[in-house]
């Protein structure tokens, strides 16, 4: 029927995974030992930045310590949380084949970004599976192909709570005790029920969840910064969660209990991150949740700067207003502290500003946070911190995390500090997809904020070279073309045409599945 | 003479066998002249001889250019008819010129009327014999070539003898000048010989083949005229001394070239192999016998006062050697029909002999080294031409073939071109010696014996260096040039191996990265331009760690050799190196731990590292006792005066700058260290502004996010340059002048190796490599350019502007005083010629004359006491003058003079 049409797809997902989340004992051992390192030096240095000599500027200084204690806050809690990262190891499958209910909610994506995932969907073993696309596009096509490829349809009038209200309809209509939620362009592995049930053995877990991979990484600059950061946190961060028993729902690659989703009402459509908040209600009501770090499905990630904008702006917005939900929730204490500290890195773009600030205003008005200190004693105190978060980010990491990674995040500050605001003010926003392609074409639009910033930092730099070359000058606008390199280079994916990478061979789809 | 032609020839086939005739013949003519100067010395009154002695200097001064034009006749031997009336012409002329000049001659050479008169006879006969004999080469009469030059001195030992008998000096000398016609009429004969066949291509043409040959023979004389006019006349007579010696090398294959040219230009590729065998075979014998009796030839030849140039007549009949072959391959390639390049070729070996002895032409041995670098340089443009060219000898081929193979590569070009950029670099050196320069030269004038006595009870160093130093001082002399040699090549070399050992590291890019920034590195040039032992400690550090990865990862015995080779160097070169040895030692265990936690085998590793630690500690059990007595020594001097500061507290105390010598050692000090590391030596200021950079540090650390994991590889090159940086700081905490990075310099090329990985594996683009590569090197130039040229770097000196000054300036009767008392090596080296005395606590300077106050401001142990003496001397003399630099300074004040006669308001500080 559809061979020809489907023997020309190249689709990155079928490639086989090129990470492995999973951490070597070593790693491990390393990565705890550089914890315990961390935290003194992080002593060392906030110990030396606290004392009274130290204020130049009050503001200044208060701004600077703020953003520095956040960021400490930040650093402690990222290395108190790979210390948890234990090995969790596989469970035997389970013997019996419950049913599973497959959710593949759909908004617009395009047909072929669909038709992997859903034939992917047919081929999962271990349980007897019940696959249904969950179509908010209203699309006659989508449905044509759910028929031809003998999965289930649903549509529905209307699409409150956008992907949410989706797949609470499908909840209503579907009744397998146990529900798997790919988001349609993520293709499992067939190994994915496998895998995940046997931890159900556990009456307590409510929900099992897996890696979310980004298959199209090597496709553009913007898709592999985005993975790296994925990766950091599917890695260390999610393995510590997982030891804290803190795990929370990352809305795909995830099977469910029905139970447990029918004692929290489903998925909350109130909020745009409804994973999240879906997985501190579970955790409210005691429910446990298991991370099992295997790729056992594998998707795309944004291509191009505005789909990463588009996305990082709905997970700000969810994580930042999900802080109240967190501080309200009734949780033990670790889990609250993971849950704050999951929800409140998205304000790390005002610590961000802050850094961008403190060079410009030095250049321009001559205040500084810090009172005189010279530069071995700044720098034997802040660099053994400084270097120390880093090693720990590389090797807790895998060295998956790169520059890139951390540029794109930087260039990003603007995102948070919007999101921020309109928590603040409840501005609400509305669900928004991530494109799933890239448009191949410049945006500097996308990034128009970060660029005006590198331009009043070039400038003011310009500027106070040709007044003074003094060691302050140089050193404040040393910062300057530090914050200028590290957000050029967030920018920069913005900036350039993408670059068509190369396919490899096109990989054939059977025309019917299963 | 025809058979023994031909049973020379048969015996040794034909190009051998004419070569050696020639030569032969070459060489009972010299050993005849010889007998007849020998004879005539015996026969003669001494004013006699000196009267011939001064004739025949003027007969070779008419022969030796004329001698040119055989080259043009051998190679076109049909032209010789049409030459021999030009010839005449021109001779006739010129001496008939002579003949009526005669009177002025006679004046300016001292030599009698009679002979200035005889001596007008000889132009005529000069070009005619040089065009006769080149005829006779170029038409296979060999013999009758030897025959016409053994009339020579058959004519002379007959007649001259008899003449010298009976009309003395005048009778001898006439009686040359008949020697000269009959070799003339020997070499005069009909063209019955046919000529060789003609060449298939054009050779080039007479005139041309003797203006190259003229060209030779300027690369061979003009330095004594150039000696003559630039060196004392002590001096020029002493090099005239190795002229002479260098002359022999040269002379019994002197028609060796007039032999190959028309079987060159008749396309007989075999007759090129023979001629340079020969021309080097009696090269080398006559090199070896004056490298290995030097002192003795001429003390016998010339008298014991020219005994002192004896180390240097070595070098310089080896450049005669290399001269001699030169001649054979310009006769080759001009037979070859390659006529502008070889012009251009050997005239810019003429020019930069000409320009060397110019800029190095101070004393004899920079002359020496002028013409020893411009033949060896063309030396090695010649071969590498002829090796090169379509139809090479055989054995040449195959050496050819893989070189064009290599040159093909576009890295070996790109390396080639770094490398020559890098020897450019470091040989662009303005500064003079500094102080340690100045004690190597110091201990390396010694006997060895005398030198190793030094090193063990006044310095703190193991002798390899030295030893190299000493080897070089006797072979080069002792200029700037020639004591900096070793380091500039060790520092070249490191070019090169950078990019072999980043290939064989990490990647092709990572080699050429690190080639590239090798190339220019502010430090790294800086101490391969020192005559010190930092340059090889450089290069066996890379050498060491190459070494053992390789070791590491093949386990040939080779790489396990070179590895203990290298670590021995390394310790024997610098004791402080030991911690690098160390730090590799320790890589051992850690690699074969891993490798047995991970259940590969490691008994291999085991038994090589086992071997190769046994066979370092072995190579280190000499040094032992050396080290042991130097400690001993240097905890008996008693008080620090007696250690030479490092350069970084010259620097640091002189200037204010930071991390000086004897400050307490601190994180800024380490910083600062890495950055003279990273960057150079500056001033305070543009010191202050670098360190000020520290947060483009943050930058770099960022960018190394994500860079692992790193191979064994990185990790070994990476502990191996910081684990020796961070334990000599540590050790600076226990004597602070322990820390510095001139003593862990090995790490330098490591580094740049870790940068060059960095670099070229950070972005799959070239054109971004490329275009950071040359950020970095144009970050890195910049900062060596202001490390050479800004006069506020402290470590800039002017001990060379200001004690030759002095040396320039001084009389007999003056005195040359300084403080501190370990300058004494740099006033010998500049001054050496003055007397001169250390400055004494109480002393006031007493001289005849003036007296010279020599102080370097950075020294403030040697300031009371300057200051002192300079009081002192403002109180009973007059301040004349002011010589030298900031940092280096010569007070020069007059004779004693009335006090109060004095003019008031000039002070010496």
């Amino acid at each position: 029927m559809r061979t020809a049409e489907l023997s020309t797809l190249t689709d990155p997902r079928l490639r086989a995974a090129g990470w492995d989340p999973t951490e070597p004992a070593r790693l491990r051992r390393r990565a705890r030992r550089l914890a315990v390192v961390g935290a003194v030096l992080i002593a060392w240095y906030v110990g030396w930045l606290l004392q009274p000599g130290r204020v130049g500027n009050g503001w200044l200084f208060a701004l600077l310590v703020a953003a520095e204690l956040f960021n400490v806050a930040q650093a402690a809690g990222f290395w108190w949380t790979c210390l948890h990262a234990g090995g969790r190891r596989p469970v035997r499958p389970l013997t019996t084949r419950p049913q599973v209910d497959v959710l593949v909610p759909v908004y617009d994506e395009p047909i072929r970004v669909v038709l992997s995932t859903i034939v992917a969907a047919t081929r999962i073993r271990g349980a007897r599976v019940h696959v249904t696309v969950c179509d908010d596009g209203d699309r006659d096509e989508l449905r044509d192909l759910a028929g031809r490829l003998g999965v289930g349809y649903l549509r529905r009038p209307g699409s409150r709570g956008a992907k949410a209200g989706n797949l609470n309809h499908a909840l209503r209509r579907t009744h397998a005790p146990f529900v798997a939620v790919f988001d349609c362009d993520h293709v499992p592995d067939p190994r994915f029920l496998e895998e995940t049930l046997g931890h159900f053995r556990d009456p307590a877990v409510a929900f099992v969840q897996t890696p979310q991979y980004y298959a199209n990484a090597d496709r553009s600059d913007i898709a592999g910064a985005a993975w790296e950061q994925q990766a950091l946190f599917f890695g260390p961060i999610a393995r510590g969660k997982d030891g804290l028993d803190a795990m929370f729902c990352a809305g795909t690659n995830v099977v469910f209990r029905r139970t447990a989703l029918e004692e929290v009402g489903g998925y909350p459509e109130d909020s745009v991150t409804e994973d999240f908040e879906l997985s501190v209600r579970l955790h409210e009501r005691r429910w446990r949740s298991v991370y099992v770090p295997q790729v056992l499905a594998r998707g795309l990630g944004p291509e191009d700067t505005a789909g990463y904008v588009g996305q990082q702006d709905r997970w700000a917005r969810g994580c930042i207003a999900a802080i109240r939900t967190t501080l309200r929730a009734d949780l033990p204490w670790r889990l609250k502290a993971q849950y704050l500290l999951s929800s409140s890195f998205f304000l790390t773009g005002w610590t961000v500003l802050v850094y961008l600030s403190l060079p410009v205003i030095r250049l321009v008005t001559g205040h500084q946070p810090l009172a005189e200190v010279s530069a071995d004693r700044f720098i034997v105190h802040f660099a053994p911190y400084f270097g120390m978060a880093l090693l720990a980010v590389s090797v807790a990491g895998g060295n998956t995390y790169s520059f890139r990674a951390y540029a794109v995040m930087i260039a990003s500050f603007w995102i948070h500090i919007r999101a921020t605001i309109a928590a603040l003010l409840g501005l609400g926003g509305g669900f928004t997809v991530t494109p799933k392609e890239g448009t191949g074409r410049r945006q500097p639009g996308a990034v128009a904020p970060g660029l005006l910033v590198v331009a009043v930092l070039l400038g003011v730099s310009v500027w106070a070279l040709l007044g003074s070359r003094s060691p302050a000058t140089l050193n404040n606008v040393a910062f300057a073309v530090l914050h200028i390199t590290v957000l050029g280079r967030g920018v920069w994916p913005a900036l350039r045409v993408p670059v068509e990478v190369a396919v490899e061979e096109p990989v054939r789809v059977p025309a019917r599945a299963a | 003479m025809a058979q023994l032609t031909s049973a020379l020839e048969e015996r040794l086939g034909d190009h051998l066998g004419e070569q050696l005739l020639v030569a032969g013949g070459q060489g009972l003519a010299g050993a005849g002249n010889l007998a007849f100067t020998v004879v005539m010395a015996r026969l003669l009154p001494p004013a006699g001889f000196a009267t011939l002695a001064a004739f025949l200097s003027l007969y070779l001064l008419i022969h030796v250019p004329a001698a040119s034009l055989s080259a043009g006749s051998a190679l076109r031997p049909e032209l010789a008819r049409r030459g021999r009336r030009r010839a005449l012409l021109i001779g006739g002329a010129v001496g008939l010129a002579m003949l009526a000049a005669a009177g002025p001659i006679s004046a300016v050479t001292d030599l009698p009327l009679s002979l200035t008169l005889a001596a007008g006879a000889v132009p005529p006969v000069a070009g005619l014999l040089a065009l006769e004999r080149g005829r006779l080469y170029g038409r296979r009469r060999h013999a009758r070539a030897v025959a016409s030059l053994l009339a020579e001195p058959g004519v002379r030992l007959t007649v001259g003898v008899v003449a010298a008998v009976l009309v003395g000096a005048v009778g001898a000398s006439v009686a040359v000048v008949v020697a000269g016609y009959a070799a003339l009429a020997v070499a005069v004969t009909r063209d019955h010989a046919p000529a060789f066949e003609r060449p298939r291509r054009a050779t080039a043409g007479a005139g041309w083949t003797v203006l190259a040959f003229l060209l030779l023979a300027a690369l061979q004389n003009q330095d004594v005229l150039l000696a003559n006019g630039l060196l004392a006349p002590e001096a020029a007579a002493r090099f005239a001394v190795l002229s002479t010696l260098g002359g022999i090398a040269l002379f019994a294959v002197w028609h060796a070239p007039l032999v190959l040219m028309p079987r060159a230009a008749a396309g007989d590729r075999g007759a090129l192999a023979p001629a340079v065998g020969l021309t080097a075979g009696i090269g080398t014998l006559v090199v070896a016998a004056v490298f290995a009796a030097a002192g003795p030839l001429i003390e016998l030849g010339f008298g014991s006062r020219y005994v002192d140039v004896a180390a240097l007549a070595g070098p310089y009949t080896l450049a005669m050697a290399l001269l001699g072959v030169c001649r054979v391959l310009v006769a080759d390639r001009l037979g070859d029909g390659r006529l502008a390049g070889t012009l251009v070729t050997v005239g810019a070996a003429v020019g930069l002999q000409a320009a060397l002895i110019v800029a190095l032409g101070d004393d004899v041995s920079g002359v020496v080294t002028a013409t020893v670098t411009a033949v060896v340089g063309l030396t090695v443009v010649l071969a590498a031409v002829v090796s090169l060219r379509p139809t090479p000898i055989e054995p040449v081929a195959r050496v050819r073939d893989r070189a064009a193979r290599l040159w093909e590569r576009r890295d070996v070009r790109l390396v080639t071109g770094l490398t020559v950029a890098a020897l450019a670099v470091r040989l662009l050196v303005g500064r003079g010696l500094w102080l340690d320069e100045a004690i190597t030269w110091f201990q390396a004038s010694k006997p060895f014996g005398a030198m190793i006595t030094n090193l063990r009870y006044a310095d703190v160093h193991p002798p390899l260096y030295h030893a190299v130093a000493w080897g070089t001082v006797r072979v080069l002399g002792d200029s700037e040039l020639a004591l900096r040699l070793p380091s500039i090549l060790a520092g070249t070399a490191i070019v090169p191996l950078l990019y072999v050992a980043g290939r064989d590291l990490y990647s092709r890019r990572a080699g050429l990265v690190s080639a590239a920034l090798g190339t220019v590195a502010p430090l790294a040039v800086w101490y391969s331009q020192e005559a010190r032992m930092y340059a090889f400690l450089m290069l066996f550090s890379l050498v060491a760690v190459w070494m053992q990865v390789r070791a590491l990862r093949r386990g040939r015995a080779l790489d396990w050799a070179l590895f203990a080779l290298a670590s021995a160097a390394l310790v024997w070169t610098q004791y402080f190196a030991a911690l690098q040895v160390l730090v590799q030692q320790a890589a051992f265990a850690v690699v074969a731990w891993r490798r047995w936690r991970g259940g590969e085998p490691v008994g291999r590793l085991l038994a090589g590292w086992v071997l190769t630690a046994a066979a370092i500690t072995a190579a280190l059990v000499p040094v032992e006792p050396i080290l042991r007595d130097q400690l001993i020594a240097y905890g008996n001097r008693s008080n620090a005066a007696a250690i030479v500061p490092g350069a970084g507290g010259a620097a640091g105390e002189g200037t204010g700058a930071a991390a000086g010598f004897g400050e307490a050692t601190s994180v800024y000090r380490l910083l600062v260290n890495a950055l003279w590391g990273l960057f150079g030596y500056h001033s305070a200021g543009v010191m202050t502004a670098i360190a000020a950079l520290w947060p483009l540090g943050m930058l770099l650390a960022l960018a190394l996010l994500g860079r692992g994991p790193w191979t064994a590889a990185t990790q070994l090159t990476l502990a191996a340059a910081v684990v020796p940086f961070v334990a000599l700081f540590g050790l600076g905490f226990v004597k602070a002048n322990l820390f510095e990075v001139r003593y862990v310099i090995g790490g330098l090329p490591l580094v740049l190796l870790l940068v060059g990985r960095f670099v070229g594996t950070s972005t799959r683009s070239d054109r971004v490599v490329v275009v950071v590569t040359a950020a970095c090197v144009a970050v890195l130039a910049f900062a060596h350019v202001d490390q050479m040229t800004n006069r506020q770097n402290p470590r800039i000196y002017g001990f060379r502007s200001a004690l030759t000054g002095v040396s320039q300036q001084a009389d007999d009767g003056d005195v040359l005083v300084y403080a501190p008392s370990y300058l004494e090596p740099i006033v010998a080296y500049y001054a050496g010629d003055v007397r001169s005395q250390p400055l004494r606590p109480g002393e006031t300077p007493e001289a005849d004359g003036d007296v010279y106050v020599f102080g370097v401001d950075a020294f403030l142990e040697g300031e009371a006491v300057l200051d002192e003496a300079l009081r002192a001397l403002e109180d009973d003399r007059e301040l004349e003058d002011r010589i030298g630099e900031e940092n280096a300074r010569v007070w020069r004040f007059g004779e004693a003079t009335d006090v109060d006669a004095r003019p008031a308001g000039r002070s010496a500080r």
